[in-house]
């Protein structure tokens, strides 16, 4: 719902485009923040934003560029407020060759995203649950590990394979089933 | 390094765990390696896909109450909940072989239904269409298909009969649904799948009829042929000409209209069965769902948004129900209200399909206690209710404690109104004719067909065009103008409930008058003022998952 009313079939056609940019979105913004628990905050605000200025968008020029142009934009603000207890981030010449690398990717994101429940049907169900508890939680790894009840270097360990092996199956499903690029 | 030792820093990194020369050491082999970095993309897209995953299946997951390494024990209660699961299903399977038998006493069937009693005509519900055009009224998902000859123009849709027989049905084609056992079909293809207890399911066209013996076939009929290729299992094929044969698995035939046999063989009919549609249709409709859940992350900052209550399929047994609406962006710094505490009513299934995502408030003393604070020109309720049946006099929607000045009452009658009420200050002192005009009732638009169907039901206090709209699904049912004397232009709130109504006296009297609602709630929105015809139907469209 918006505010300021604009057209509606405009406003339908910014979310649909926003909607399908949310994965590449969150890529990007995480690509800049890595393991930055605020991430998710500040991918909320880069939607708010985009909303907000979605007047200014040019039907027919590239969303995705735009849309990324506003997220990069919310990182570096993100970045200024936490200046203080500054966390470990890319050099600015790193951020902005990643910035142009991923705006130009093409996503197969569907595709990867069929790809991995395949290859997550081969894993071992213990194997699989405890993927699929740590991706939905938020906590840092030390208080996830104790609440699974290991120590923090074995579910490290444990991770670390079970990712592995997910990303080979994955290139090879893609490559079998002639995807990749 | 490595491919692992470089995978083994890419982990450290997305997890927030890597040590200050590790990192530099990584932004080092980013900075001039264009591979490190596409495989950085790669392992941080795999990190997304995994969340997302993650989303929708964590629910279905055991809570974690004790280590992992200490399961052995709710491994066994798990277990236990399974064999619960299953044996539940094995008293149905059990029980629905009776039914067909029971058709045969219809006389005596008919008998067990009272006069009054709430009924509905119709043998099968319309469980899903993609595209769907039909000619006339369109038809609702979870709807009933109405009897006599039914044509749908184009697109696929999923027919579920009372007998257990699931239907996929292409158009164009023309068909009647004249029992649970029987279908007609004049022109069209179809796929049928029959489950035990359905054996015997008839499907004619004008040239014979196929009596199924057991599972899977598909028929493809027009004015001069018909073809009947059995996918699983066996069927019976009777043509006009009285002709008996049998067919079995993988094969076919085709007849003339005049019911003689024109073809030993037919081609394969290719039409997905109930099961592949469905999953189709759920693909579409998580992709519908994201968008929702866009919208609503958009909806936040709405400023005139007070309250909006979802209820996280992910936060397992809580009683308190966060409000999303964000005071962030108030700039009369006006307070929004709390979150929700709930009472008594039950976790279920949302309209989305997800466990846990919406409340029961079926269960005696149900509600959800909320406190919305300030005085508004106008309000504007919505939510998106399941609703089993209308059973007590008033079925309430949400009402404030009490009934005391300046106060909104919104509930649904028995007899399928709306009701809508902001109390006038000094109303007591107006003649009782008068006194009946503070409520705006919407005429009766529920019917016991729309029984366990998700519907949003909207109603707008308008102050400044002093006017009261009541919406289901988008859609306007009624207006009517607000009475000059009855104008309420601030309106309060205070202490509330949702579903329920808490009386003056229920701090220390324990008697209470029942009127929770028999029916489920997964979204609730309350806006100070005045919400748009247009942003209301738009409401609707992006958070039906039936969209189509």
């Amino acid at each position: 719902m918006n505010q300021h009313r604009t057209d509606d079939s405009a406003d339908s056609a910014i979310v649909g485009l926003l909607t399908e940019c949310q994965l590449p979105l969150r890529l990007y913004i995480r690509a800049l923040l890595p393991g930055d628990p605020a991430a998710g905050d500040v991918i909320q605000q880069a939607n708010a934003k985009i909303w907000e200025k979605r007047g200014d968008f040019e039907p027919g020029t590239h969303f995705k560029a735009w849309a990324m142009a506003i997220a990069r934009f919310e990182v570096l603000n993100h970045r200024k407020r936490q200046a203080r207890d500054a966390r470990l981030h890319f050099s600015s010449e790193l951020e902005e060759t990643v910035a142009a690398e991923l705006a130009e990717v093409n996503d197969d994101l569907a595709e990867r995203q069929a790809a991995l429940r395949e290859c997550m049907q081969s894993l071992k169900p213990a194997s699989r649950e405890l993927l699929m508890r740590r991706y939905a939680s938020q906590q840092p790894l030390a208080e996830f590990a104790s609440q699974v009840g290991r120590s923090v270097g074995g579910v490290k360990v444990t991770l670390h394979r079970l990712r592995t092996a997910l990303a080979e199956c994955i290139e090879r499903r893609l490559v079998a089933t002639g995807e990749t690029e | 390094m490595t491919p692992d030792e470089q995978s083994t820093l890419f982990d450290a990194l997305l997890d927030g765990d890597i040590s200050e020369a590790d990192f530099l050491r990584l932004e080092a082999e980013l900075s001039v390696d264009a591979e490190v970095r596409k495989a950085y993309y790669r392992r941080l897209e795999m990190d997304l896909l995994l969340e997302e995953v993650a989303a929708e299946e964590a629910h279905r997951l055991p809570p974690v109450s004790e280590p992992l390494t200490q399961r052995t024990l709710s491994r066994g209660l798990w277990w236990a909940g399974l064999l619960t699961a299953i044996a539940a299903g094995l008293i149905l399977v059990v029980a629905m072989p009776a039914d067909p038998a029971d058709q045969n006493d219809r006389s005596e069937l008919a008998q067990t239904i009272q006069k009054n009693e709430p009924s509905a005509t119709g043998f099968a519900v319309l469980s899903g269409q993609s595209d769907a055009v039909w000619e006339g009224e369109p038809i609702d998902n979870g709807g009933l298909l109405p009897q006599g000859e039914l044509h749908l123009v184009s697109g696929l849709v999923h027919v579920e009969l009372f007998s257990g027989v699931q239907m996929v049905i292409r158009g164009d084609a023309v068909f009647s649904i004249d029992s649970p056992m029987q279908v007609s079909m004049r022109k069209g293809s179809a796929r049928a799948h029959v489950p035990e207890p359905a054996h015997g399911f008839r499907l004619k066209t004008g040239a014979g009829e196929v009596v199924d013996l057991g599972t899977e076939f598909t028929v493809d009929v027009d004015e001069s042929r018909s073809s009947v290729k059995v996918v699983d299992g066996e069927v019976e094929l009777r043509t006009r000409e009285a002709e008996v044969r049998r067919l079995r698995d993988g094969e076919g035939v085709e007849l003339a209209a005049d019911g003689s046999l024109a073809k030993e063989s037919a081609d394969d009919i290719a039409l997905i069965g109930p099961a592949a549609f469905q999953d189709a249709l759920a693909e579409r409709q998580s992709d519908h769902f994201r968008r929702w859940q866009l919208a609503t992350e958009l909806l936040r900052n709405d400023p005139r948004l007070m309250a909006h209550y979802l209820v996280d399929p992910d936060q397992g047994w809580s009683r308190k129900l966060i409000n999303r609406a964000s005071a962030a962006g108030r700039v009369n710094g006006t307070a929004i209200a709390g979150d929700g505490a709930v009472v008594a009513a039950t976790r279920t299934q949302d309209r989305w399909g997800r466990d846990g995502g919406a409340l029961d408030f079926s269960r005696m003393g149900s509600r959800v206690r909320v406190v919305v604070p300030g005085e508004h020109r106008g309000l504007t309720l919505m939510c998106w209710v399941k609703i089993n049946s209308l059973d007590r006099w008033y079925n309430s929607l949400f009402l404030t404690d009490g009934h005391e000045d300046r106060e909104p009452h919104w509930q649904l009658m028995n007899d399928g109104r709306l009701f809508f009420s902001v109390k006038p200050p000094e109303i007591d002192q107006l003649p009782p004719s008068e006194r009946e005009r503070q409520v705006f009732h919407s005429p009766p638009f529920w019917e016991t067909s729309m029984s366990g169907q998700w519907i949003m039901l909207a109603t707008v206090y308008d102050v400044d065009q002093k006017l009261v709209t009541h919406y289901v699904n988008g859609e306007p049912i009624s207006r009517e103008s607000i009475p000059e004397a009855l104008l309420v232009e601030s309106i309060k709130i205070g202490s509330a409930s949702i579903c329920n109504w808490s009386e003056p006296m229920y701090r220390s009297d324990a008697t209470f008058v029942v009127r929770n609602l028999n029916g489920c709630v997964d979204e609730f929105a309350l806006f100070s003022g005045a919400v748009s015809h247009e942003e209301i139907t738009s409401l609707y469209h992006v958070g039906n998952p039936n969209e189509r």
